[in-house]
């Protein structure tokens, strides 16, 4: 009980003197994961789109050669940026740009540094995920597609790319999740993100562990966030589950439309309505 | 001649070293209702799938209006939004509603205006009776409802001939007389229909010309009155007698 006191004091304190600088780092990893993401996914996109046109030996020579290295190079992308830590990336693009064109291309803005890194590494996993939720689809779509004579392209933008998205979308929240966190290792490269103000409150208050624990509670929190915005995100998409059925005809009834026993039915004899539609006729003379 | 719309050639295709096609001939002319019967793996539905391209010949040649479409460089969307397609698993497109199913191919693949497309695909649903259904999603309607919709979706193209691949198959015996229903009308009005069926009260009362496949080869052709009525070959009488004895 006691060490608890002496926590929550120990919290106050920190936070009273480095709050502001807690709330900037979440502020800059939420944006950082919120955008490396989203040009990820973009990334991701454009190279399972790639890797998935159909390639038939109708096809032909120059157009077979062409998917071939495209091929060659999204599957090379995917294993260096898959198969490599995300911290190494960090630095071998941060420095080893500078390093290859003798300080003429260099980062001055640590911004465009990191959303880059983080941006290539989520794009690997996601043209991944994107190819597995194209071939997911069901072959008769495609198919169903082409009967009515769309192109390649129109099908995969109208019919398949919509599904494949509602399919991945679990795993693009997977990738933001995991971008969220994980942009922690952009310190290395100095990017103020929500880690990096711990390390900074810490190297001058030295109260590592009230400090961490603020960590793991706004890290815990952005992720419970996320995940229940994207839990909501996919509820929309899916859609409502019933449907209204359209009457053309005002005067049927479709099914399961009730109305109560004592007000009878339009085809009840006995119902005012029937009554007054008889009488209404019977007024004008017709039949 | 002008009235013929396809024309098969020879046509032969192999999977592997499993062939399943073999030698195939036959035409089809503006307003025939085609039926095309045989026990199942005989190669119907591939000889289907092959004159819409969905599976490309190995050999032989299919004239549309005396142009090959197996020939390369052909331009096979424009051709197969001439020639509609019903398939026995519906395929109708799952992200989107029953209207939109019969409006995407019009608008993208025609360049309809949305309007003109709309009443369009609203004329051929009401053919269906499904204009209730609408605003309903592919998984919310049943199977029946599926392939009416499925077909007034081909039926909005304005396809010269429409291709049926075994569209009752996968229903249930009663969801199966409304599709057939809503096929019949449409041969009674002079659409050109190439049907694979099991339905052989189908093939023997709608259609005016009957062929019956074995192991890969048109084994017998001609009216159904003669192909029921009067079969020549003893494969042909077996297989119709296994119908029979239903």
């Amino acid at each position: 009980m006691e060490k608890l006191t002496q926590l929550c004091a120990d919290i106050a304190k920190l936070w009273a003197k480095y709050g502001g600088s807690y709330l900037t780092g979440m502020r800059n990893t939420l944006v950082l994961a919120l955008v490396a993401t989203a040009i990820g996914c973009v990334i991701g996109f454009v190279c399972g789109i790639l890797n998935t046109i159909p390639c038939t030996d109708r096809d032909p020579l120059p157009k077979r050669i062409l998917l071939r290295l495209i091929r060659i190079i999204v599957r090379v992308y995917v294993e260096v940026f898959r198969g490599t830590p995300m911290v190494l990336q960090a630095v071998f693009i941060y420095y080893g740009l500078p390093y290859f064109t003798d300080n003429a291309v260099k980062f001055t803005n640590i911004w465009v540094a990191a959303m880059l890194v983080v941006s290539i590494n989520t794009g690997a996993y996601m043209a991944e995920s994107v190819r597995g939720g194209i071939i997911s689809i069901d072959p008769g779509q495609t198919e169903g597609a082409k009967a009515i004579g769309m192109t390649h392209v129109q099908t995969m933008l109208h019919v398949i790319l919509p599904q494949a998205l509602r399919n991945i979308m679990p795993q693009i929240g997977n990738n933001f999740i995991i971008n969220v966190k994980d942009t922690s290792v952009m310190f290395i490269i100095g990017f103020p993100d929500f880690f990096a103000a711990h390390r900074a409150a810490v190297g001058a208050s030295y109260l590592y562990f009230p400090s961490a624990t603020v960590e793991m509670a706004g890290y815990l929190c952005m992720t419970l966030i996320a995940s229940f915005l994207l839990r909501w995100v996919e509820k929309k998409m899916d859609g409502s589950s019933n449907y209204e059925l359209v009457q053309e005809d005002q005067l049927t009834m479709t099914a399961g439309t009730y109305n109560h026993p004592d007000k009878g039915t339009p085809f009840d004899e006995h119902s005012r309505e029937y009554q007054s539609e008889r009488r209404r006729r019977g007024r004008k003379g017709v039949r | 001649m002008e009235d013929m719309i396809l024309q098969v050639n020879h046509l032969s295709k192999s999977f592997g070293t499993h062939e399943v096609l073999r030698d195939i001939d036959f035409t089809v002319k503006k307003g025939d209702v085609t039926s095309i019967i045989g026990a199942s793996g005989s190669g119907k539905s591939t000889l289907l799938r092959c004159i819409n391209l969905l599976e490309i010949p190995t050999s032989g040649e299919i004239l549309y209006h005396g142009k090959n479409v197996v020939a390369k460089g052909f331009n096979a969307p424009a051709y197969r939004s001439h020639v509609g397609m019903v398939f026995q698993s519906f395929n109708l497109f799952n992200n989107m509603t029953v209207l939109e199913n019969c409006i995407v191919g019009q608008r993208k693949v025609l360049k309809r205006s949305r309007e003109e497309a709309r009443a369009h695909a609203m004329q051929y649903l009401e053919k269906v009776g499904m204009t209730p259904y609408i605003n309903a999603k592919p998984r919310q309607i049943s199977g029946g409802q599926k392939q009416r919709v499925a077909i007034a979706r081909a039926l909005a193209m304005d396809p010269e001939v429409l291709l049926f691949d075994e569209p009752t198959s996968a229903l249930d015996p009663e969801m199966v007389g409304e599709v057939l229903s809503v096929m019949r009308s449409l041969a009674q009005e002079g659409m050109t229909m190439l049907v694979v069926t099991h339905e052989m009260a189908f093939a023997r009362d709608v259609s005016n010309h009957v062929v019956y496949m074995n192991g890969g080869v048109i084994c017998e052709e001609g009216s159904p009155e003669a192909l029921f009525g009067d079969p020549q070959k003893q494969e042909t009488r077996d297989f119709l007698s296994r119908f029979r004895n239903n």
